[in-house]
């Protein structure tokens, strides 16, 4: 499965964007404010049983940019390269398959989510926090890059103009991200809400990274983002398959 | 080597491209000439498995294009009407790229001998959006011939170009012919077709309205064109021969400009439309 090329050129694109400040700035504003808002601002008011603020906020931050960057900037590029700048069209008259064509969309919008993620870790690390990282805690992280990059490939495939992502964007991510664990326990939001709540991907990645062990729990809960992941993929492979202009 | 066998297309009920039987011979350079929205980009997208006939079939070397797309696409280079390189991008960067996802083998060295035959080897690390819009437009070109395709697609290759660029991307494509490729182009420039193509099918409005090479054309319609003024309008007249065309020419009142006929008659005479505005 020929996925290089494909991986090749988003990080080619990557690494030629990190060389303007502005931009690496732009990407990373977010989760800085609230990690210096939340984190050493409001955190010093908000109590967390057995754990410091900063501690409990961090991986949600992680779990956070991790989805954000692995998303957007799948979700963005497709549809921008698909509709506006015409670079998609030369995968669909290349000699790949849409499965290579996934993967490689894949695996460089994770390797831009872990970016991110690895900026506001150090940065966590910086300011005190006394997170520890083990195997459970990379694997998940990798998961749930792999899941929103996947994620990304679907909504770039499917989206009819840079609205459309957009739309997607404040439906589904921006929701996670303030539901889903990030700032505060899911257990606090109403009980009709937390149905919903634990179904969602993002979820799972919050409590998998604040308690990084095997467990019948966090088996479940690597399960499910297993089957996102994948079913996104499969989607997505099934979309570009069927593309005709 | 290109066959196309009643081939359709409709966008939403709108019929783009209807009934299109081709036979392109291998080392022609086969020219689909016609207005915007004759159906030129939508015969290319087809035969590039960009997009699915609604009808009709398709054939490049013998290999369906719906049906054995990735045999088809080992045999083509395409050349788009946008320019779709990755601007932020080196020149040498967007060839290896392209070179990798057709598993060109020895990549570096069809990397130099594609710059050097494009007169861009001192540009190769030069960002493309630094390009001018000619260079772009062969590096274009240059990234089709990475895989050394054996049919070459060339959509609208020199739209927006000034007249020498123009002809610098002729003597390439002639070029490329010289070395065996089949070559279809689309153009709504007459002179394009006339001077690069062997032969010439007309579109208009999703039809083929006509096929033969540019002088069998011309002379179907008459050798000379006789126009003049008729009131604001112009008016073409179409006549055998030079002598027709004089004394046809005593005739016009006014404004009275003889020359040889040219495929845009062609045009006119077969639809009753200019091909260019």
């Amino acid at each position: 499965m020929n996925w290089y090329p494909i991986f090749l050129r988003e990080i080619l694109l990557f690494r030629r964007r990190l060389l303007r400040l502005g931009y690496v700035v732009s990407a990373m504003f977010a989760p800085l404010l609230y990690l210096l808002a939340f984190g050493l601002g409001l955190g010093k008011r908000v109590t967390i049983p057995g754990v410091s603020y900063l501690d409990y906020l961090l991986p949600g931050l992680i779990a956070m940019s991790s989805m954000t960057n692995s998303y957007t900037w799948v979700a963005n590029g497709l549809t921008v390269g698909r509709l506006h700048f015409r670079t998609f069209q030369i995968y669909i008259q290349a000699p790949v398959t849409p499965a290579a064509i996934v993967w490689g969309q894949v695996l460089a919008g994770m390797a831009r989510g872990l970016f991110a993620s690895l900026i506001i870790l150090g940065l966590g690390l910086l300011l005190g926090s006394g997170l520890k990282l083990n195997g459970v805690f990379i694997l998940v992280l990798l998961l749930n890059c792999m899941v929103f990059a996947a994620f990304g490939v679907v909504v770039g495939m499917k989206s009819r103009s840079h609205e459309d992502t957009a739309t997607f964007t404040n439906f589904f991510i921006l929701p996670m991200a303030f539901f889903c664990g990030t700032f505060f326990p899911v257990e606090e939001m109403p009980w009709v809400l937390r149905g919903i709540i634990h179904i969602l991907p993002l979820t799972h990645t919050n409590r998998l990274l604040r308690s990084p062990t095997w467990s019948a729990a966090s088996l479940g809960s690597l399960a499910l983002l297993g089957a996102f992941g994948i079913a996104c993929m499969v989607l997505g492979t099934i979309i570009i398959r069927r593309y005709s202009e | 080597m290109i066959v196309t066998e009643a081939l359709g297309k409709n966008y939403q009920g709108i019929i783009a491209l209807e009934g299109l039987d081709l036979h392109i011979r291998p080392g022609e350079i086969f020219g689909l000439l016609g207005p915007n929205g004759a159906g030129k980009t939508t015969t290319i997208k087809i035969l590039t498995t960009l997009a699915r006939p609604t009808r009709g079939r398709a054939w490049i070397n013998d290999f369906d294009v719906v049906r054995q797309p990735l045999q088809v696409k080992r045999l083509i280079g395409v050349c788009p009407q946008e320019i779709n390189l990755d601007k932020e991008l080196s020149a040498y960067e967007n060839l290896r790229i392209y070179g990798q996802l057709y598993r060109v083998p020895d990549l570096r060295t069809r990397i130099r001998e594609l710059l050097e035959l494009g007169d861009q080897s001192q540009r190769a690390a030069s960002l493309v959006r630094e390009f001018s819009g000619g260079m772009q437009r062969r590096l274009l070109i240059l990234r089709a011939l990475m895989s050394r395709p054996r049919v070459l697609f060339l959509d609208e290759p020199t739209v927006g170009l000034d007249p020498q660029v123009r002809r610098q991307l002729w003597d390439l494509i002639r070029h490329l012919q010289a070395q065996g490729i089949t070559i279809l182009i689309t153009t709504h420039y007459i002179e394009e077709a006339e001077m690069l193509c062997d032969r010439v099918g007309i579109l208009s409005r999703g039809h083929l309205i006509a096929l033969d090479t540019p002088n069998a054309l011309t002379a179907r319609v008459g050798g000379y064109v006789v126009e003049s003024l008729n009131g604001v309008r112009r008016q073409y007249i179409l006549v055998r021969d030079k002598a027709a065309a004089y004394a046809q020419a005593q005739n016009e009142p006014s404004g009275v400009i003889i020359r040889q006929a040219n495929l845009e008659d062609v045009f006119i005479k077969l639809t009753g439309e200019r091909l260019q505005h």
